[in-house]
């Protein structure tokens, strides 16, 4: 049985619907990331777990129990906010202690959990400052103590690296995963961050104005997005509109060149246009590269990033834009040149929606 | 040109305010003919009743203090939390008493009070005495809003609320714990200019027919000499006082921001 469900969540703010009929089950100790653009209703899902809005329809289930009709502080859910929101009148100690004095904990027993949370963030050398003393990322690191401390179901956290910079991202990203995975915590971390959600999350689930477009695991969603929106939003994607040749025998056209799919086809007829996703990293001009499938077309632009160099080819009206692999002897094509861009068939996923 | 025209106006600021304070001290100086002394201080500090209707006001003041805390901070929160369309009335409202006269207000509270009313609050001292407190409150409620408001400006309440709720805390103890803590800079400027109202108001109190520091002052006015001007001059240094303790809370916060 799962953990935390969410069945049919509902939330309008007068005649604006902003999650509609959102349905999710979460397994205990699982790390969940709600992934989408601004307004999506991710933010909105994730408070009225914890009980800062209500749901217009729905029910909420954490072990079984419904929450509906709980107040956020009877909820024991912990949360970690964008804005890190220590209480500025007290200091590290004092507001990773909060939770547990509300609670009535013995002293002895705060004191000790204190210090085992501090030590958890590796900060025990800042108990006694002040939030206005610390830095974003160590604020945010208190923060998460804090809402540990009490030992909460479930552990919410809105964006909790937007206000940082990228290399604190990075670094307080992995920390939150191994806080997460040694504790067993089940975990919602919500994010407009792709990759934050990719390489942090058990489970992905992609929103789109109001409703789950995709979950899954990381690698499912950037890998096989199941519609437009997701291919579009999880990394950066070539979509291809194509004309289908053959429904029988999975055969397309791609300007005036033709390629056969591995993934059938389904109910369209000869003429009808699909849309198809390839993922940049999945083709290569490279003299070595190696594919079943080939496109011919014209180099429009060629950039060398560093780690990688992206090139851009059109074939037909469709623009292909691909990565490879930096390496001393990859001679990249010229801007204006023919070349042919070679991937494996089955990188060519179709978009359904 | 322009320099000289801001130093004379400022020069002509000051001496219209300082020269009638400095022959008001100078007259409480010459009690005694022909040489400066302190004997009309002597005089007031040792009347009993200064020290009674000082030590009333005083407790009046604390007493509007502590209901004046009590009722705004709760309310400028709540209302910056969850009603915050309501703001502009509840501003006009907090304004009222700032072009209603005390007389006013005074005749309406024995009017809707007196004996023969469902509340007769003026029929004891005690009810009398929590009337005028609320009639003091009224009056302070202009300066506690607003400075409550303002410090309430300077944080964010939605967040921090939540994050005290999903710990666990109610109400109580987010506004004891987390709001008035972080606003008590704020709290305190407003308890400050209410303690200053209070000290020197008459109208209320002469009405309601209590001992305070205001109808004391104003009888002593109308009786004696040098003593009124004494009492001036002590009661314009205790306003200062309170001021000045404003500006020092201030500063010490400005100090504590800073730092960060």
């Amino acid at each position: 049985m799962s953990f935390l469900t969410l069945t049919s969540i509902q939330k309008s703010f007068g005649p604006v619907q902003v999650v509609k009929d959102f349905n999710m089950s979460i397994e205990k100790g699982e790390f969940v990331s709600f992934l989408g653009p601004s307004g999506c209703g991710k933010t909105t899902v994730l408070r009225m777990i914890a009980g800062f809005e209500t749901p217009s329809g729905g029910g909420i289930t954490i072990d079984g129990k419904s929450q509906v009709n709980l107040r956020p502080n009877q909820r024991n859910i912990g949360m970690v906010f964008q804005a890190y929101a220590l209480f500025p009148n007290m200091n590290v100690a004092e507001n990773v202690a909060f939770g547990l004095k509300v609670a009535g904990r013995p002293k002895a027993e705060i004191d000790q959990r204190v210090k085992e949370m501090l030590g958890l963030i590796k900060l025990d050398h800042l108990a006694d400052r002040y939030p206005y003393q610390m830095s974003g990322g160590q604020q945010q690191r208190v923060a998460l103590a804090r809402a540990l401390a009490p030992k909460p179901q479930v552990l919410l956290l809105d964006e909790p690296l937007s206000a940082l910079d990228a290399k604190i991202r990075v670094s307080l990203r992995e920390e939150i995963r191994m806080i997460q995975q040694q504790l067993g915590i089940t975990t919602v971390f919500v994010t407009h961050d792709q990759e934050e959600a990719l390489s942090i999350s058990d489970r992905i689930v992609v929103m789109n104005a109001g409703k789950a477009d995709q979950i899954g695991k990381p690698a499912d969603i950037y890998n096989r997005p199941a519609t437009r929106f997701v291919a579009n939003f999880v990394g950066t994607l070539n979509l291809i509109e194509a004309k289908v040749v053959d429904p029988a025998t999975n055969r397309v056209s791609i300007g005036d060149q033709g390629v056969t799919l591995r993934e059938p086809l389904g109910t369209v007829k000869a003429g009808d246009t699909v849309s198809l996703a390839l993922r940049p990293e999945a083709g290569s001009t490279a003299p070595d590269a190696k594919g079943d499938t080939a496109l011919t077309g014209e180099v429009i632009s060629s950039n060398f990033l560093g780690s990688v160099i992206r090139t851009r080819m059109k074939v037909g009206d469709a623009v292909i834009s691909f990565d490879m692999f930096n390496s001393p002897g990859l001679v990249p094509p010229a801007v204006g040149e023919t070349s042919t861009l070679r991937f494996t068939a089955g990188d060519l996923l179709i978009i359904r929606d | 040109m322009k320099k000289f025209w801001a130093w004379g106006a400022l020069i002509f600021g000051l001496l219209y305010f300082i020269l009638p304070l400095l022959g008001m001290t100078n007259f409480s100086l010459k009690m005694r003919r022909g040489v400066y002394s302190l004997d009309a201080y002597a005089v007031v500090l040792g009347d009993p009743r200064f020290q009674e209707t000082f030590t009333y006001s005083i407790l009046m003041a604390l007493a509007t203090i502590v209901f004046g805390v009590l009722l705004v901070v709760p309310t400028a929160y709540w209302v910056r939390l969850k009603l915050p369309g309501l703001r502009p009335y509840i501003e006009f409202i907090t304004l009222l008493p700032l072009v209603i006269p005390a007389i006013v207000i005074v005749f309406g509270y024995i009017r809707l009070y007196n004996t023969s009313s469902w509340l007769p609050l003026t029929g004891t001292t005690t009810g009398t005495n929590i009337l005028l407190m609320f009639g003091y409150a009224t009056l302070a409620l202009p300066y506690m809003y607003r400075s409550v408001d303002t410090g309430l400006r300077s944080i964010d309440i939605a967040t921090l609320t939540e994050a005290a709720q999903s710990l666990g805390a109610g109400w109580t103890t987010i506004l004891a714990k987390i709001i008035l803590p972080n606003v008590l800079v704020a709290v305190l400027s407003g308890a400050f200019l209410t303690f200053a109202i209070v000290i020197g108001e008459f109208t209320m109190a002469a009405l309601l027919n209590r001992p305070a520091f205001g109808p004391y002052m104003q009888l002593l006015g109308a009786n004696r000499a040098y003593e009124p001007a004494a009492l001036a001059v002590m009661s314009f240094a205790l306003t200062w006082g309170c001021l000045g303790l404003i500006q020092l809370v201030s500063r010490f916060q400005k100090g504590a921001q800073s730092a960060a």
